[in-house]
């Protein structure tokens, strides 16, 4: 307000000070003409031009006479040429102050009135929030072995114009030894996201960071950034789990929760663990407000707050236990140089978990990915080599995604249905290697083609024997309300969905699918183009029982459920222990979760309990995988049958098996028999699960382990002649 | 049959006043007053320049050269004050023939050249000069001199016609290069020269109407040429642009002119009301404002020292034309008067079109402010008028010492 006032005061002053001038001019001009009896004629001569045509040609000539009087009469004290033109002169000075009465006007209120909505304009040009990024938390195993920690990086990026400039491209590639080619390619890439700067080359020596600094006119548009980046010190142990990280989507950015600043140039979890728990491993942006000039450099800083970083995330993962099976896959499929083939399988998957709380101690997916490939935007030499059909999906988490028939694996389950039925206790079958239940004339085979013999029910799931799963089917078949019976047409199904299959375990990473427990009403849907093939038949029972046909599972579920045979109890999955803060305190704790107890008689559990401590006891091979550990296992094989590839084996073992505390389950793509393949990686991650209970867990045991080359040996398969589960 | 008669009446009072301009006895060597304020005025609008070079990073711009300049043009002001302007009373065809070369010769291949600028407007002679800014004066002179010939009666339509041509040539020729901010200098000060010369109103209003008309035309044409061949002939780009921005001043417009004028408003709007202090202005110190050295200088001035400072600039301005129109009053010969009113009105025309672009109320134009605004050319110039104005003053005072009042 008084700033207005004395703006007002300055104003008037400087318009009074015009005025007064006018006047004055005026004054002068009129004064002399005071008592002039001219005064009526001057008056006419001017300001009446134009006022009418007719008159003015008479008025001009009158009035030349005098001013020759007044030159020739030589005493023209005050009498000047521009005495005849003074109205003119009045004119020039109104419009004089006009001018700059309209100038101070606008001036005032722009300068005065306006002041403070410039004045913000101008902060707003000049200062610029700039926010920092903060480091992300770290990820610990169970233990405090840290699995992914942080490191600085010298990155060097390039506008995306910069590939144009063909004598930027050359020195950049000159200085970081990168061909024109590869540098040309880096700089046109996208898939860092729509960051205008694209990443030219990440842990630049500092020589090299330095001589780009010092030549800035050389490299235009090139700049040096120090970047916080993800360290992984084992590798890709653990990746799938782990996940990875990279500059967020748009969609991110904009869908952000409110809670979360998440900026283009930021680094967000984009799988695993690191997209699950993004929001707590996200440290707070720092903030820098700097004075920038019109090009947008950074002249000064005027104050800032600093980056906090985020949350350190601890895992149930046990690193030794996670070492020891990404180990045993990888030297099982790829023992030569990380070449597929070159071991037993395509691909594969381990899941150890603790049968009481559900924590997961490893999981193990292979092939694999080495999560520091993301670490400055994923090369698309790197993108090509994960994404190539020749590398066997490096980046699917099997143990969650992969989708398996679960062979042998479903005998407990489905035998748990032939119990509760009448259909199983008390019975016994001859087994001669092969079945025709439903005499159709071409008989189902064992997988023991010989022949077991005489056997009971246990004697059926010790040594996985397929015909007297048969009979049982058929005896659910022949009891279905489609078959006249008075069984639901889905007993064996609903047995099976008591321990959660055909629907996702709830582990807290993404990605995971739900597999298949087939039923007649599934089958309809499937084949309802194909009328023919919508029946669901006896060989769907008999297909359905041992785990095969259209029965799909994922790891993960056959693990949880074998919990659910050991303990009761099917426990939710989860890899999160605990949350610190940057202080390191606690702040988010896991509490266990009982998904479901299934509702199965105890009697008949035993009985399944039994047997599967006699599929481990009482086969020799198995038995002898355990007998150097002493670990009292139970378990179960399988071998799953395809006819265009090679068999899938698998083996699940739980141990104690007396006072069950985990379960490791194991899956070998196209790898051949369950006992034979399997059963070995799963003795070996149940021996370090039970080293790693016992207090061994130490990153000494440890080691760094490779992402999958991708490469594949030509022409090479597995397909196995024979089953042998 | 009206020019001969005039002639015949005005030659004598010219040879009298040549006949006294022998020394005789002293003279009063200078006007204070108007000494006083030129003083200021170029102290002020060489603080300013300096403030407007310092405070930013831009190495194209050196202070001394502009130092040296102001000096040059004081010693060339000195040594018009001592020129008797009457000498050019009868050369309005050597005037009209010089002013069409000076605006024509950046046209002459090797030495002319458009120093980037977009424009042919500029000598190659060591220093780059602008020939179009020293036409100014022979413009002035000229215009002056064409009038003067009617004694304050320019009736005759014929004349009258005439007297445009003469003003309308030099215009015509400057668009050649082109240069529409100096040729609007020229038309205001043609302009000035029939007002103040005492052209007929009716004359005037109508030339008034036809340039409106004119424009008008030539907007109507462009479009009818726009829709025929698709593209724009008769205005270039940016002269649309500064157009669009000026008719629309919200800051949607985003070409580079809609820029300048957002950033331009914003210096002058955020230096409130006692600015932000010498070398504190940080729209032309970070580089936000362009030009801020010589088309938006004001705008550099208003940011320091504020609305005060910009008062004083208009108070000091005011004060320069106020004297300056006192000598056009009490020059004893029309020509005189003419000469110094014709400066006043170049003055008050780059005064309301400068300033008033910076702040929105003109469109955008590349005039200098006189006496602030960087460039050599323009520095030289500005001096030269005052040399004009200070000649008409002691040519004033001659005869009065002649007619014994001194």
């Amino acid at each position: 307000m008084l700033v207005a006032i004395i703006a007002a005061v300055v104003a008037a002053l400087v318009a009074a000070a015009i005025i007064v001038a006018v006047l004055s001019v005026r004054n002068r001009t009129k004064t002399p003409y005071a008592n002039s009896g001219k005064k009526e004629v001057q008056q006419l001569s001017t300001v009446g031009v134009g006022s009418s045509g007719g008159f003015t040609r008479g008025k001009g000539t009158s009035f030349r006479p005098e001013s020759d009087v007044q030159v020739k009469s030589g005493h023209a004290n005050s009498k000047k040429p521009a005495d005849s033109l003074k109205g003119r002169f009045t004119g020039v000075s109104i419009f004089s102050v006009a001018v700059f009465g309209t100038l101070a006007a606008k001036l005032w209120s722009m300068q005065i009135l306006s002041s403070e909505d410039y004045a913000n304009k101008a902060a707003s040009n000049l200062y610029t929030t700039v926010s920092t990024p903060a480091p992300r938390g770290y990820i610990y195993d169970a233990d405090g072995i840290a699995l992914v920690k942080n490191r600085s990086s010298q990155t060097v990026l390039a506008d995306a114009d910069v590939v144009d400039d063909h004598d930027v491209v050359a020195r950049l590639s000159a200085v970081l030894g990168i061909p024109q080619a590869i540098v040309r390619q880096r700089i046109q890439s996208t898939t860092a996201g729509a960051q205008s700067q694209r990443v030219v080359a990440s842990d630049v020596r500092l020589r090299d960071v330095a001589f780009i600094a010092e030549h800035s006119d050389a490299f235009s548009g090139v700049t040096v950034e120090t970047r916080t980046v993800r360290d992984y010190p084992f590798g890709a142990l653990c990746a799938h789990a782990l996940g990875y990280t990279g500059t967020p989507s748009e969609d991110q950015v904009s869908n952000a929760p409110s809670n979360r600043d998440i900026q283009l140039t930021d680094d967000v979890g984009k799988s695993g663990i690191e997209s699950a728990y993004d929001n707590l491993l996200a440290g707070d942006h720092g903030q820098r407000v700097v004075t920038v000039d019109a090009q947008g450099n950074v002249v000064d800083v005027v104050s800032e707050t600093k980056a906090t970083r985020g949350s350190d995330v601890y895992l149930t993962i046990k690193g030794s236990v996670q070492y020891a099976a990404d180990e045993a896959l990888a030297s099982l499929i790829a023992p030569g140089d990380g070449v597929i083939g070159t071991g037993k399988g395509v691909g594969g998957a381990v899941v150890a978990m603790d049968v009481r709380d559900g924590s997961i101690i490893a999981l193990s997916s292979y092939p694999t990915f080495d999560p520091t490939n993301w670490v400055g935007g994923l090369s698309t030499e790197a993108n090509n080599v994960y994404n190539s059909d020749s590398a066997h999906a490096p980046l699917q988490n099997r143990v969650t995604a992969g989708l398996y028939a679960a062979a042998s694996t479903f005998k407990p389950f489905t035998g748990l249905a032939g119990l509760e039925y009448g259909f199983a206790e008390g019975r016994s079958w001859d087994c001669t290697g092969k079945w025709d239940g439903f005499n159709t004339g071409s008989p189902q085979w064992c997988w023991n083609h010989n022949g077991h013999g005489y056997l009971d029910f246990r004697g059926g799931i010790v040594n996985s024997c397929d015909v007297v799963f048969y009979d049982i089917a058929k005896n659910f078949f022949y009891a279905s309300k489609s078959q006249g019976g008075n069984l639901s047409d889905t007993a064996i199904q609903e047995m099976v969905q008591r321990f959660d299959f055909g629907k996702k375990a709830g582990i807290d990473i993404g990605g995971e699918v739900e597999g298949l427990v087939p039923t007649p009403e599934w089958k309809a849907t499937r084949w309802r183009n194909v009328p023919a093939n919508a029946t669901w038949t006896g060989g769907d029972y008999t297909n359905m029982i041992i785990g095969q046909g259209d029965v799909q599972v994922t790891p993960i579920q056959v693990a949880a459920a074998y919990g659910g045979i050991a303990t009761g109890k099917i426990m939710k999955p989860h890899l999160l222990k605990e949350v610190r803060n940057a202080s390191g305190q606690t702040v988010v704790s896991y509490e266990p979760e009982v998904v479901t107890e299934p509702d199965v008689d105890q009697r008949y559990l035993e009985i399944v309990r039994d047997a599967l401590r006699g599929v481990v006891t009482e086969n020799e091979g198995i038995a002898s995988l355990f007998a150097e550990s002493g670990i009292k296992a139970a378990g179960k094989t399988g071998t799953a049958e395809h006819t265009d590839k090679g068999d899938d084996a698998w083996f699940v073992c739980y141990a104690p098996y007396d006072d069950p505390k985990y379960v490791v389950a194991t899956v070998i793509e196209q790898g051949g028999g369950g006992s034979a393949v399997a059963a070995p990686v799963g003795a070996k991650v149940m021996e370090a699960v039970m080293a790693a209970d016992a207090g061994s867990n130490d990153a000494s045991s440890m080691g760094r382990i490779a992402g999958s080359s991708g490469r594949q040996i030509e022409g090479f398969s597995t397909k196995s002649a024979s089953r042998s589960d | 049959m009206a020019l001969p008669q005039i002639d015949s009446l005005k030659t004598p009072d010219a040879s009298l006043s040549r006949a006294a301009s022998p020394r005789r006895g002293r003279l009063p060597l200078i006007n204070l007053p108007f000494v006083a304020i030129i003083v200021l005025l170029v102290g002020y609008g060489l603080l300013v320049c300096w403030s407007s070079i310092e405070g930013s990073n831009d190495t194209t711009y050196s202070f001394t050269r502009q130092l040296i300049f102001a000096a040059v043009g004081a010693i060339v002001m000195m040594l018009m004050w001592r020129v008797d302007y009457q000498r050019f009373a009868n050369a309005v065809m050597p005037l009209f023939i010089l002013n069409i070369a000076l605006i024509l010769s950046p046209h002459i291949p090797g030495i002319g050249t458009d120093a980037g600028m977009g424009a042919q407007s500029w000598l190659k002679l060591g220093i780059q000069v602008q020939p179009g800014e020293f036409a100014k004066i022979t413009i002035i002179l000229m215009d002056a001199a064409l009038v003067a010939r009617y004694g304050g009666h320019l009736d005759d339509l014929r004349e009258y016609l005439k007297v445009v041509f003469f003003i309308l040539v030099p215009f015509l020729a400057i668009m050649t290069q082109p240069d529409l901010g100096t040729g609007l200098v020229y038309l205001a000060i043609g302009a000035m020269a029939l007002v103040a010369g005492g052209a007929r109103s009716k004359y005037l209003l109508i030339t008034l109407a036809l340039g409106i008309a004119a424009i008008a035309a030539v907007f109507a044409i462009d479009q009818l040429i726009y829709n025929s061949t698709g593209e724009y002939k008769l205005l270039k780009q940016y002269q649309r642009n500064r157009l669009l921005v000026f008719l629309d001043q919200d800051g949607s417009n985003t070409s580079s002119s809609g820029y300048n004028l957002q950033q331009a408003k914003i210096a002058i709007g955020s230096g409130g009301l006692f600015g932000k202090g010498l070398l504190n202005a940080t729209q032309s110190g970070h580089g936000f404002l362009p030009e801020a050295q010589t088309d938006f200088i004001f705008c550099v001035l208003a940011e320091q020292f504020g609305f005060v400072g910009s008062m004083a600039l208009l108070a000091l301005y005011g004060a320069l034309i106020y004297v300056s129109m006192r000598i056009a009053r009490n020059s004893n010969d029309l020509f005189g008067t003419l000469i110094v009113m014709c400066v006043v009105g170049m003055w008050l025309f780059q005064i309301l079109e400068n300033i008033g672009m910076d702040c929105g109320l003109m469109p955008i134009t590349g005039i200098p402010l006189p006496f602030v605004s960087y460039g050599s050319t323009g520095m030289i110039m500005s001096f030269m008028a005052l040399g004009l104005i200070g000649s008409v003053w002691r040519g004033s005072n001659i005869d009065k010492k002649k007619e014994g009042r001194l």
